[in-house]
């Protein structure tokens, strides 16, 4: 019997090749799209599992309000983790992580720009799994001027993965360091991604034992069987037992009142394997992901894979007139109802087998473009995992019988006799599942159209936007500490380029990057009540003119001015959480040690507009520039035509000063757009889910399009023999999908517009979604389905009547 | 083995009621030839459809070998008609997927005949219906007559003991037209009772008798034997 049936599949899906290929390529291209999705969904979710105690490794997370500045940190205190190490039996293990950023490294006679360092305690070893290659990890980093590196910085630098250690690498041209270990590269899927594993033993800093500033990311492993919540419900206990005295030798005032100004500091342990995708906290060790977007994708993946399989139905169930006779044969000749069902579910299974061997092909095909897209390096290996092809196996299964099902009871149903005698009623119009299906398909594009214009829309408004500052035509030379002394002489010989209109010494550039706050006091008793968090930026006097900022209030630095050098400029934000009544003039303290409680003062000379130097993701924050020799980069402003002759002249004064430096440079455009790098993926993973959703889902209307006109084509031949038009034909046949399509969309409108409005909420500054979004997404939709409509339709209108009266 | 008494069927449309065979009664014997006679709409076929098991009867009774099928499940139905009834339809209706030998097997492989048997007894009759050269082509590369032959021996290949014809020739010229009926006449001879409906009064003479039917009602029977 169920040879029969699939021989009776096989001839059919042959002699109806258009349509079986519809069907199968539709239900490969959503099935292809799905096993991609489900790659990069592993993906995400395997992070950080590769440490043998990843269940056990926590992270000690701070939440901080202070100085009307609230900060979720990933990072905690010095003495934290020792402190809970020896405080609670249950904590086995603690390591830091402290980034000072990159360094120089000598290869040869070049220096090297490295920016994967990280600093950190010799225990990491025992806390993460990164197996050594060469060296003992238990006394690798216990020395200071030690570092680990990985294997493939051992071979860029030596040539070679082993007979490394005790060798030295020259940093910044200044120190060595000497080589005790190398490691295996650091998996893909890390939360944290170094080359350079530096002692810390060297920083002063890492001994401090100053708990009131959060520069460390610690992780502690807890013993198997401790409950981390129970560990959690201690942290109150740590703060006043050492915070407290050390805000209380500060300010003056105990943890109570420093709560009861509305300030608090809180703890929290996040589980390792949490981290890729729960945790967005300033300071991580690198970019997470975002589960939001694993959902998001997840939810297209699963859409995607409904338009195919209702393609699927819809096509099987159209063709059922085709299979009638089939049906009633089978019917007199002893099949049962049950017998009839099983046969069209083989078929509709036989049909996601070949789906599914082309999707794979598909799937195996576009890994690398997605990977491009994705900026992933997912490997297509991961359906090697014993569970995957069981799983996938089930999973088309239940998709060819759930595809299947509809069309099976349907065409089971039939009544033998009526269509024995070619009586088969309910025709093309009627079905109100197959109508309903389409609306479903074009619903689901039309959301997805609405929601890539609004992400590109949101891109477009952040690019554009007026940020406070010009970064057109800024130039960044890189690397500049590098000079040494004669970085100052350096950005005054780029001056008398020609081209270059203005130029800055300083670090501190407005394109992301996280630097941390400090307090700053409108009166020198420290008041902590009055204190702004605020994060000052050593710049120089050409910073803003070069930047084009504007001053609300006051001036900019000035040569003129001696006493500049003990002058603040504060942004608005600061001003006005300052509260004075003219902020020109007034005093600001900080706190220059903590330890001596030496204070240092500044005088307001000026207020400058704020300006968006975080993401747009984020308000302005209060900001404060002090007048200081700061070498790490100098931006210029250029007005040229010839920029690379320009950079090149820049070159060439660079390497003249210093010939074994690398001379790097950015655009400030470029640094900004890369801020927003995750959104513009996101943006252009949609727009092509979008397009294959659509193409899908047109394919189904195509298909069904062209069976609507072959059913028709009596009633259009004699339409036609009683005069109509081609055109009128065309509108005929037209007009039934295009009302699917107009209903289509105004079910999907109300959900795009929830959808996207939670999306952008994440956006401080952002678009308000107007109706032509709704507009444009409609009517594109409208064209669309109107293009694949028509081209049958037409078809079916020019046809000679003649012949297809005849043939009936 | 056919006894029908007051048999009735009504179709109903949301408005109309359309009686469509009233009170008819009739009985056929085992190795009887049987014509249903009639102008079109008298009720022929749905006669035809409810003897044949594919249609039930609103009111009245249909023993079928002395068994009351009357109000019989689909299933039941099923499973009397795949043992018992071969149709041979106007229009053929072979299946167009399957080639000659396939759609021949198929009432086979509906009562789960063993393959071996199944190829023993399809050859057998193809040879018998003399189209066992055209066993692997397929319906569509066959003329009239041979498609109805082909059909023929579908209807025949579970050696069913009533043959249920509906208008055999009505698609066929008269020389493919008679030889079906030679056919249906050899396996009548045979032993297979059969019944037709036609509107042919030349191929009724193949009969033993003939019902004449009349808006729903059998008016008269003529016996020719």
């Amino acid at each position: 019997m169920i040879k029969n049936y699939i021989l009776v599949a096989l001839r059919n899906l042959w002699k109806n090749k258009g349509f079986s290929a519809i069907n199968i390529v539709g239900l490969a291209v959503g099935l292809a799209t799905c096993l991609i999705i489900t790659l990069y969904v592993i993906d995400e979710l395997s992070y950080d599992r590769y440490n043998e105690k990843t269940d056990s490794i926590y992270r000690i997370d701070a939440d901080i309000r202070f100085g009307g500045n609230n900060m979720k940190l990933a990072v905690s205190s010095d003495p934290m983790g020792s402190t809970l190490k020896r405080d609670f039996p249950q904590v086995e293990q603690f390591v830091r992580f402290r980034g000072y950023g990159g360094f120089q490294v000598k290869k040869a006679n070049e220096n090297l720009r490295e920016d994967r360092v990280i600093y950190t305690d010799p225990t990491i070893f025992d806390v993460f799994t990164l197996p050594f290659i060469e060296g003992n990890p238990k006394t690798a980093l216990v020395e200071p001027h030690t570092v680990v590196i990985t294997e493939k910085t051992a071979r860029k630098y030596f040539n070679s993965a082993s007979g490394v250690v005790g060798k030295t690498l020259t940093v910044n041209d200044t120190s060595n360091y000497k080589v005790t270990g190398v490691i295996q590269n650091i998996p893909s899927r890390s939360h944290f991604n170094f080359d350079f594993f530096v002692s810390l033993a060297e920083s002063s800093e890492a001994r401090a034992n100053n708990w009131v500033s959060h520069n460390f990311n610690t992780y502690i492993v807890l013993k198997p069987g401790s409950d981390p919540k129970l560990l959690e419900a201690q942290f109150g206990k740590v703060i006043d037992k050492y915070i407290g005295p050390q805000v209380k030798d500060l300010m003056n005032i105990n943890m109570d009142e420093f709560k009861k100004s509305g300030n608090y500091i809180s703890y929290s342990l996040t589980p390792l394997s949490t981290i890729h995708l729960h945790s967005n906290k300033t300071a991580e060790l690198d970019a997470n992901g975002n589960i939001q977007y694993v959902y998001i994708f997840s939810a297209i993946a699963l859409f995607i894979l409904l338009i195919a399989c209702v393609n699927f139905m819809n096509l099987s169930t159209a063709r059922s007139a085709n299979r009638a006779r089939e049906v009633g044969v089978r019917k007199v000749l002893g099949s049962l109802k049950s017998n009839l069902i099983t046969q069209f579910l083989t078929e509709s299974v036989l049909l996601s087998f070949f789906a599914l061997v082309l999707a794979l092909i598909i799937a195996w095909l576009f890994l690398p473009f997605f990977n491009q897209l994705a900026f992933k390096e997912i490997s297509f290996n991961l359906f090697a995992q014993p569970w995957m092809l069981p799983l996938i196996m089930v999973i088309i299964v239940i998709i060819g019988l759930l595809a299947g099902s509809y069309p099976a009871f349907y065409l089971s149903a039939f009544n033998p006799i009526q269509v024995l005698k070619g009586k088969l009623s309910g025709g093309f119009k009627k079905s109100w599942l197959r109508s309903g299906l389409v609306v479903f398909q074009f619903a689901i594009s039309i959301f997805l159209i609405v929601g890539t214009v609004v992400i590109y829309s949101q891109l477009s408004y952040m690019r554009n936007k007026d940020l406070g500052f010009n970064r057109k035509q800024i130039l960044i030379i890189q690397n500049t500490d590098a000079l040494g002394s004669a970085a100052g002489s350096f950005k005054n010989d780029l001056l008398k380029l020609a081209g270059v209109e203005h130029a800055t010494m300083t670090g501190y550039l407005p394109t992301g990057g996280w630097r941390s706050d400090n307090p700053l006091f409108p009166d020198a008793s420290l008041d902590q009540k009055r204190a702004v968090s605020t994060q000052t930026w050593r710049v120089d006097e050409d910073y803003i003119p070069t930047l084009g900022m504007k001053m609300v209030k006051g001036r900019n630095f000035s040569k003129k001015y001696l006493t500049d050098s003990s002058g603040i400029i504060i942004n608005e934000s600061a001003a006005k959480l300052l509260n004075f009544k003219d902020p020109i003039n007034q005093t600001l303290y900080t706190l220059e040690d903590i330890k001596t409680k030496k204070l240092m003062q500044y005088k307001i000379i000026g207020v400058v507009k704020d300006f968006n130097f975080n993401s747009l993701r984020e308000q302005v924050t209060p900001l404060a520039f002090l007048l200081e020799e700061q070498r790490n980069s100098v931006a210029i402003q250029i007005k040229t035509s010839n920029i690379s002759g320009l950079i090149a002249q820049i070159e060439r004064k660079f390497k003249e000063i210093a010939p074994s430096q690398s001379f790097t440079y950015s655009f400030m455009d470029d640094d900004f757009n890369n801020i927003y790098n995750n959104e513009q993926r996101i943006g252009k993973i949609s727009v092509t889910f979008s397009v294959l959703a659509i193409l899908i889902a047109c394919l189904g209307l195509f298909g069904l399009a062209s069976y609507a006109a072959e059913q028709r084509v009596k009633e259009i031949g004699i339409r036609k023999v009683l005069g109509a038009t081609v055109v009128n034909i065309t509108e005929m046949l037209s007009k039934d999908f295009l009302t699917l399509v107009i209903i289509a969309a105004v079910i999907a409108f109300p959900f795009a517009w929830l959808a996207m409005n939670s999306w952008l909420q994440d956006f401080q500054y952002r678009i308000t979604i107007s109706w032509w979004i709704f507009a444009a997404a409609g009517i594109t939709a409208l064209f669309i389905a109107l293009f694949t409509v028509s081209f049958q339709a037409i078809k079916a209108a020019i046809a000679n009547p003649i012949k297809s009266l005849r043939t009936e | 083995m056919i006894k029908i008494t007051d048999l009735q069927k009504y179709y109903r449309t949301e408005e109309v009621e359309t009686v469509a065979l009233n009170n008819v009664s009739l009985e056929v014997k085992e190795g009887e030839f049987v014509a249903i006679m009639g102008p079109s709409g008298c009720g022929k076929s749905t006669l035809l459809n409810i003897l044949g098991l594919l249609d039930d009867p609103d009111e009245g009774s249909y023993l079928f070998n002395d068994i009351e099928v009357a109000k019989f499940n689909e299933r039941k139905r099923s499973d009397l008609r795949k043992h018992n009834i071969g149709f041979v339809f106007q229009s053929f209706n072979l299946i167009d997927e399957l080639t000659v030998y396939e759609n021949v097997e198929l009432p086979l492989i509906y009562t789960k005949v063993s393959a071996t048997e199944r190829k023993k007894r399809v050859e057998e009759v193809l040879e018998k219906m003399q189209i066992m050269h055209r066993r692997n082509h397929f319906p569509q590369q066959l003329s009239g007559g041979q498609q109805q032959r082909v059909a023929v021996a579908r209807a025949v290949v579970n050696n069913p003991k009533l043959i249920l014809a509906d208008e055999p020739t009505g698609n066929l010229d008269s020389s493919n037209g008679n030889e079906v009926m030679q056919l249906l006449t050899e396996l009548n001879e045979a032993g297979t009772t059969i019944v037709m409906v036609t509107h042919s009064e030349h191929d009724s003479r193949y009969t033993h008798r003939i019902i004449r039917m009349l808006d729903g009602q059998t008016v008269t029977e003529n016996i020719l034997v």
